[in-house]
């Protein structure tokens, strides 16, 4: 039985995450009717426990597959695993995929680093010949940056850096002060010509409309309520309801697009969680924003008139060139910061100061031995203890304790977040078996890195390796062999590339405005249409393409193309 | 980033799962063979099942919903030792005044994956303490005497010092160790010790470094010979 949603609306949006509630936002502003059909609960940021104790909580706040990234976190049904929503990986295989159900999607709880896309990571095939162009530059982006980063709210500083544009006069916050730590590693980057630099983050550090400045407590993992700290659910969708022409649909998992007789998209058709009722959205135009791997999996299991490739597949590329980016770490503990005077180094938690990547004109004349960049984001002070990180110490007593206090805030974890080239190993399809509880199929994946990766990580690992020697510090642990040390595919929750836009209809699955080259009003702003993963962190450019989309499809509208 | 450091800890680490699996069938073998002597073995007890607290819990009002599960003589264990680990030390509490036994109890008997690993690690290794006060002649190791509690703990307690037939004590003694510690300084006393200035939110913009901490560093960083340049 189908039930049918009402009138057709101008839009219907699949997913409330970064993506989708970018392109609500736009287009309700522009006048455009929008339904927003979200598979999760509703959400309130007043959920948030921002002050509350990690020592009330179960396991004093520590992870748990229940909820991985602590009790805390700002996630609902989800982690690495989502109850009754299975994937597989194909054999030999290994993926992590981590989703969240619920309004604002993982935009509740990411980390906030929002570096944008540079030049050379718009035209990657161009400078060194391995991977594909995307089809716009960073001159056609540039605009849309700026005004995301101004509505969204992100403190950084200018730096004139190379392959890390600047933004417009005036879209900046200010970027909080550097704590001794970051201050401690810029001196010996100094000396070894790296560079320790102010982050960015979309983190407010001055009021700006009702959202309130950063107060320098509580991990913004647990979701900010003041809303300095940005995620849909504070922002974007309140603005997006206020102008009364969104309408929000929670519980509603979306499994397929419709199309009518003339080859266009109708809507889509979704199952009521509460109910297991099937319904159909109208829309006159229909944009898929359910995150990289959901999409490719609605798009997968849209199979009109029979066809198994799915829809706006006439290229093939659907579910391929699947990529996520580099991870691996290495912690240091440095003698010279034992002892130091304690103040508050909470901060805005994360990230105040980074290391950009740094070599590209080596890179460029051939002096490194793997092709893309990557960034180091560092991470120690006095942070709130935990339980984990002790595994090192030695003895017990009187001794151990005074180790304890010695080593508070004299270690620092050095993380890097590297560029990936899609590969022919690296893809999802839909599972011939499995389905989900909702007799959805699900998705299988398939990754693997190539060798560019792993030379990389071993490029990271020594050039940390000079820092912590130049700084007077040890490693901690060992550092694993590149294939060890790296990341699982999926792992750093970057996951993009699943539909990658292009300028040719045979070779990609979207133009450079998102749309599908095979329906001509359906359109994709997630990470799915990502055609190269820069080391830069994924969400801000999703955002800031899924604002030049939505442009597009509002002058469409208006224009009653649609 | 904060995230990227506490996301591998849920994760099972099969190197380590099987490390762990291998070393307690290579001492649970030797304890058959005599060598350890009593009736001590290092096979872990049937893990817990369980709910755990779910996907969608009340973080408002934060409940632990499994049962606590030790027994009066495994908690009177836990807490001599957490006592060695962490004794009272000036101003500061010892490690079960901070109630750091009940959290033990709360982790082991926690339905996940993760801690019921290391319950089967746990388990043993309070059984194990008290067979080898008993070879000491001690009736258990709760109520032996400090020299000969200590005499245990120097066995397994520095990692270079661990002789190979004790490999699996010195992993639960690491464990109880880092869970101890963990547990202590996440209290408000362990806060305090530390110099955590607490999760305390202010005004304005963020303060940055003290003119203390400042000095502190600058001259750290001149006597490494490099210079500061404030952020
Ligand atoms: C802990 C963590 C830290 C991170 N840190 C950073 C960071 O610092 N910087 C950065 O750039 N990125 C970061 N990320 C990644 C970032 O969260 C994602 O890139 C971003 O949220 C992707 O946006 P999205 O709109 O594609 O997907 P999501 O935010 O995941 O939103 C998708 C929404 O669609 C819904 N949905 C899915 N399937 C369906 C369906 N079939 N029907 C209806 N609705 C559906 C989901 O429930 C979800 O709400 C982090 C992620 C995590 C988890
Ligand atoms: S650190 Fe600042 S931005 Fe992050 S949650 Fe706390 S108040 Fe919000």
């Amino acid at each position: 039985m189908v039930d049918q949603t009402t009138e057709p609306y101008d839009a219907v949006v699949v997913g409330s995450g970064a993506g989708g509630a970018m392109a609500a936002y736009v287009l309700t502003k522009a006048g455009a009717s929008v339904l927003m059909l979200e598979a999760g609960r509703d959400y309130s940021p007043d959920e948030a426990p921002m002050l509350n104790l990690s020592r009330d909580a179960p396991l004093r706040g520590t992870g748990t597959p229940d909820k991985p990234f602590g009790f805390y976190d700002a996630i609902v049904d989800g982690g690495w695993e989502v109850p009754d929503e299975p994937y597989s990986k194909a054999e030999g295989s290994d993926f992590m995929w981590f989703r969240s159900r619920m309004l604002g999607g993982r935009t509740n709880h990411w980390g906030r680093n929002s570096f944008r896309m540079g030049p050379y990571d718009f035209k990657p095939y161009t400078r060194d010949g391995l991977g594909v162009d995307w089809p716009i530059s960073y001159e056609d982006i540039s605009p849309w940056y700026d005004r995301t980063e101004r509505i969204v709210g992100v403190y950084g500083a200018n730096l004139g850096l190379e392959n890390h544009p600047d933004s417009g006069p005036g879209v900046l916050q200010p970027p909080p002060a550097m704590r001794v730590w970051e201050l401690f590693l810029k001196a010996g980057g100094d000396a070894l010509g790296v560079p320790v630099v102010p982050a960015r983050r979309a983190i407010l550090t001055r009021k700006i409309d009702e959202r309130e400045a950063c107060y320098w407590a509580s991990p913004c993992g647990r979701g900010c309520a003041i809303g300095a700290a940005f995620q849909t659910t504070t922002s974007l969708i309140p603005w997006a309801k206020a102008t009364g022409k969104l309408t929000v649909q929670t519980g509603a998992m979306v499994y397929e697009v419709m199309l009518d007789a003339s080859g266009k998209a109708s809507g889509v058709r979704y199952i009521d969680k509460a109910t297991g009722a099937h319904r159909e959205a109208r829309g006159r135009v229909v944009i898929l924003a359910a995150s990289t791997g959901e999409t490719a999996r609605i798009l997968l299991n849209s199979q009109p008139n029979g066809r198994s490739e799915g829809l706006a597949n006439s290229s093939g590329q659907l579910g391929r060139n699947l990529m996520d980016t580099v991870g691996s770490n290495i912690s240091a503990y440095f003698p010279a910061l034992e002892g130091r005077p304690v103040y508050n180094e909470d901060g805005a938690m994360g990230l105040h100061a980074y290391i950009p990547f740094w070599l590209y004109r080596e890179q460029a004349a051939g002096r490194l031995d793997f092709p893309r960049g990557y960034h180091v984001e560092i991470g120690g002070g006095f942070r709130e203890p935990g339980l984990g990180g002790y595994g090192d110490l030695d003895g017990y007593g009187s001794d151990l304790r005074r180790a304890v206090r010695g080593r508070y805030g004299a270690q620092i974890g050095l993380t890097q977040r590297g560029e990936m080239i899609p590969n022919e190993k690296s893809f999802c399809t839909i599972d011939p078996d499995l389905k989900d509880r909702h007799g959805i199929p699900v998705l299988k994946f398939s990754f693997g890195w190539s060798e560019h990766e792993l030379k990389q990580v071993a490029h990271f690992q020594s050039a940390m390796r000079d820092l912590v020697d130049r700084l007077g510090g040890t490693i901690l642990g060992d550092v694993p062999s590149p294939d060890k040390a790296i990341s699982v595919g999926g792992e750093i929750i970057h996951e993009v590339g699943t539909a990658r836009m292009g300028a040719k209809a045979s070779a990609s699955v979207v133009d450079g405005f998102n749309r599908t080259w095979d329906v001509d009003n359906l359109y994709l702003t997630d990470g799915s249409v990502f055609a190269s993963k820069a080391h830069k962190n994924p969400t801000l450019t999703i955002m800031a393409l899924a604002m030049r989309s939505a442009d597009h499809i509002a002058d469409r509208l208006r224009m009653g193309e649609l | 980033m904060k995230h990227t450091l506490i996301r591998r800890l849920p994760i099972v680490d099969r190197r380590t799962t099987l490390r762990w699996l291998f070393a307690g069938l290579a001492a649970g073998q030797l304890a058959a063979c005599g060598e350890l002597g009593g009736e001590f073995s290092w096979s872990p007890p049937e893990a817990l099942t369980g709910k755990g607290y779910g996907t969608d819990p009340d973080l408002l009002d934060p409940k632990t919903p499994w049962p606590l599960t030790l027994t009066a003589a495994e908690l009177k264990t836990v807490g001599a030792l957490v006592d060695l680990i962490l004794p009272a030390d000036g101003d500061w509490p010892s490690a079960s005044a901070a109630g750091v036994p009940l959290f033990i109890d709360e982790w082991v008997s926690a339905p996940y994956p993760s801690q019921q690993e290391q319950r089967g690690l746990i388990l043993p290794g309070l059984a194990w303490l008290d067979n080898e006060a008993r070879k000491g002649g001690e009736p258990s190791f709760a109520e032996a005497s400090p020299e000969v509690r200590r005499g245990i703990l120097d066995r397994v307690a520095f990692k270079d010092r661990i002789p190979p037939e004790l490999e699996t004590a010195g992993r639960f003694f690491s464990r109880m160790r880092a869970l101890t510690i963990g547990a202590y300084y996440t209290t408000a006393e362990g806060w305090k010790e530390i110099g955590y200035p607490g999760n305390r939110p202010a005004s304005g913009p963020y303060e940055g470094p003290s003119s203390e901490a400042m000095s502190h560093l600058r001259s750290a960083v001149e006597a490494m010979g490099l210079t500061l340049v404030s952020g």
